[in-house]
């Protein structure tokens, strides 16, 4: 079941990054499909153990690899969004628009 | 205690960019802070010269960040790939820093980025895992993405943000094949991977590990760029800043592409080879028939690039140790022509203030040694005697071995020659015309003469380009020695009469090719090839398609 759900919310990230028309949602759609793949990783990270992998608990504790791994994912994830973000802004201060067909056509007058 | 000298690699390109970032507070000493940025190049060139004995012999180097052992740590391994990966990095990126650098357009932000982005692709190379390749990819490209934009033209947005969705899709799936990895075997170290997978009785006999090996190379694919994750390729080489373009032509897609070769070594992807090999036949020939249509002089030289990535990996995908020698070959001289070419061509658009190859002329008498070094270039990569394009492409000829693929590169050699007999005359030495001969684009920054500097990046670069053709034979042998610690026994006669003769039809009919072209239906076709450049969404049904094909060919 879980692993469907995180199915679902990297295809609707991916579906999103190729069919909306606007940037903003199109950079959203890939943050979603980001959190997808982390999702993957905690996941079954989670099924190595039973409690968080802090020192001097009795139980069998998970496997803290992949949340390490997965911090540093969520932090490159988030400076990519940033940069996309910005980029996003000043498309739209040189376009008008947010509209990524659009900008495509306006952008290939300028190429000659 | 030869081991610690790896970690300066790496580190040294981060104390630059440091050092540019000061440059940044202190303004009035921006400049002085910029030559620093440059000093730090120092570091890993004298790294490599110490290890490069050392590796000659046979030693391959760990090291383990922080004094962690391997599972938890991260290690970097210098083995003969990384110590040929960092040296192309080595070599051409300094001449370009020092070419940024007699250009007044780019001050402390600019080289804080190319320093990171060297520290990325230092990281890439070096690096011993594969969560550490996945951090260097994603620094390289964030740094990428800035340096495409730098200008803030509306053409160089447009093609970094196109950049940034596919790779970062790219991206993605290396993260999934990351996951299937570590999901099935535990462990992310590349050495450990490679002997575990071993003892499982390679790849193939495995249950997920070739669907982790195919999205392995799809991420890096999309970096590498191959058809068909090429797309993004034109148009963020044809709009970033000339010398980044030429930094992404001639190193970035190269770095990409040995951490490929290395993946696929190391994981006995060998079963790979055969559809590499006709990928990288079929790159080769549209991509240059994509060129020969451009009217774009950047564009044109950004195809180029895609079409010699094709060559490379053909005749990586012929499989002989032999034939990885001459790919790794081709691959150093691609850098240096390319880049070469992407900084003439460059300084050449600039100083008109226009891309379009038939608005530029006769700038060879305005700037004679940038001339010079154009045409050293067009040559190699032409393969014309005694050019390094000649000599590796000699070597790719035997590498492949007599494959049908061959035939691919043979018709792609002419139709190199034909495009750059079109695209030569923005240097041939013509009738001096008045300087602001056209209207300037409104797309493009203008820039002023080239001064010391750049000429003698340029003199440099078009040398080296003399050198490894001349010396072809002993530069070939070094590498085979350096990756397979034995000599090269198979020599080639690279000055030959034979050799020599086979240049002679292809520029017979590179020169036909050129003619076809410039007729009226030439003309015509052209103009509908290049109407056919893709869109966002049909950039990513590219990379989906690629996808699945790559899926169902490991499977």
């Amino acid at each position: 079941m879980a692993l469907l759900m995180i199915g679902t919310i990297f295809i609707v990230g991916l579906w999103g990054i190729m069919n909306k028309a606007n940037m903003v949602k199109k950079v959203m759609a890939l943050s979603i499909a980001n959190s997808g793949i982390i999702l993957l990783f905690i996941h079954y990270g989670s099924l190595s153990g039973e409690t968080a992998p802090i020192e001097g608990t009795r139980d069998v504790m998970v496997d803290p690899l992949p949340q390490a791994l997965m911090l540093t994912a969520i932090v490159v994830g988030i400076c990519v969004v940033a940069l996309a973000l910005v980029l996003v802004y000043r498309l739209y201060l040189q376009f008008g628009t947010l509209d990524m067909r659009l900008i495509e056509k306006k952008a290939w007058k300028l190429n000659d | 205690m030869t081991e610690d000298i790896v970690i300066w690699i790496l580190v040294s390109p981060l104390f630059g960019a440091a050092a540019a970032l000061f440059g940044k507070v202190f303004k009035s000493a921006e400049r002085v802070f910029c030559i620093l940025t440059l000093v730090s190049f120092a570091g890993p060139i004298a790294a490599l010269l110490v290890l490069l004995e050392p590796l000659l012999d046979g030693n391959v180097f760990f090291y383990s960040l922080g004094g962690w052992p391997e599972p938890f740590g991260i290690s970097l391994v210098m083995d003969p790939f990384a110590w040929v990966s960092s040296a192309l990095i080595s070599l051409i990126t300094p001449l370009i820093a020092l070419f940024a650098l007699g250009n007044r357009k780019y001050g402390a932000h600019f080289f804080f980025f190319l320093m990171l982005l060297t520290a990325g692709m230092y990281g890439v190379a070096l690096t011993g895992d594969l969560f550490t390749m996945f951090v260097g990819f994603e620094i390289i490209a964030i740094a990428a993405y800035v340096l495409i934009a730098y200008e803030g033209t509306p053409t160089g947005l447009v093609a970094s943000f196109k950049y940034l969705m596919l790779s970062t899709t790219g991206i993605l799936f290396f993260l999934l094949g990351i996951f299937l990895i570590y999901r099935d075997l535990g462990v992310l170290s590349i050495a450990k991977i490679s002997a575990l997978l071993e003892s499982a009785g390679g790849v193939r006999n495995t249950h997920t590990m070739h669907l982790a090996l195919a999205s392995l190379c799809v991420g890096i694919g999309v970096r590498t760029a191959f058809i068909p994750f090429h797309t993004w390729l034109p148009e963020a080489h044809a709009y970033a800043p000339h010398p980044v373009s030429a930094l992404l032509s001639g190193v970035l897609i190269k770095v990409s592409f040995f951490a490929m070769v290395r993946i696929l070594m190391q994981f006995g992807g060998s079963y790979m080879s055969e559809l590499l090999l006709w990928i990288g036949g079929f790159t080769a020939i549209s991509a240059v028939i994509s060129a020969l249509a451009q009217s774009d002089a950047k564009r044109l030289l950004a195809y180029h690039s895609i079409s010699q990535m094709g060559y490379i990996l053909a005749v990586f995908g012929a499989g002989s140790s032999f034939a990885l020698t001459a790919s790794f070959f081709h691959a150093l001289n691609h850098a240096l022509f390319k880049s070469l070419l992407f900084l003439t061509v460059g300084t050449a658009v600039g100083l008109r203030g226009v891309r379009n190859l038939y608005k530029i002329s006769a700038l060879g008498r305005r700037i004679p040694l940038f001339g010079l070094a154009f045409f050293v270039g067009a040559l190699s990569i032409s393969g014309i005697p005694p050019f390094n394009g000649f000599a590796s492409k000699a070597y790719i000829s035997s590498g492949m071995g007599g494959s049908p693929a061959y035939v691919l590169l043979w018709i792609t050699s002419f139709l190199t020659i034909a495009s750059f007999v079109k695209l030569s005359r923005i240097y041939f030495p013509g009738p001096k015309e008045p300087f602001p001969a056209v209207q300037p684009d409104t797309a493009l920054v203008r820039d002023y003469l080239p001064g010391k500097l750049e000429h003698l990046v340029v003199i440099v670069l078009a040398l080296m380009c003399l050198g490894t053709g001349v010396f072809g034979v002993p530069v070939a042998r070094f590498l085979h020695q350096l990756l397979y610690t034995e000599a090269l026994e198979y020599s080639l006669p690279l000055f030959g009469r034979d050799k020599l003769l086979s240049v002679v039809p292809a520029v017979l009919l590179g020169a036909f090719a050129f003619r076809l072209v410039i007729t009226r239906a030439g003309k015509g076709f052209s103009a509908r090839l290049k109407a056919l450049a893709p869109d966002l969404h049909t950039v990513l049904l590219f990379f989906f398609i690629g996808l699945i094909a790559f899926a169902a060919v490991a499977y």
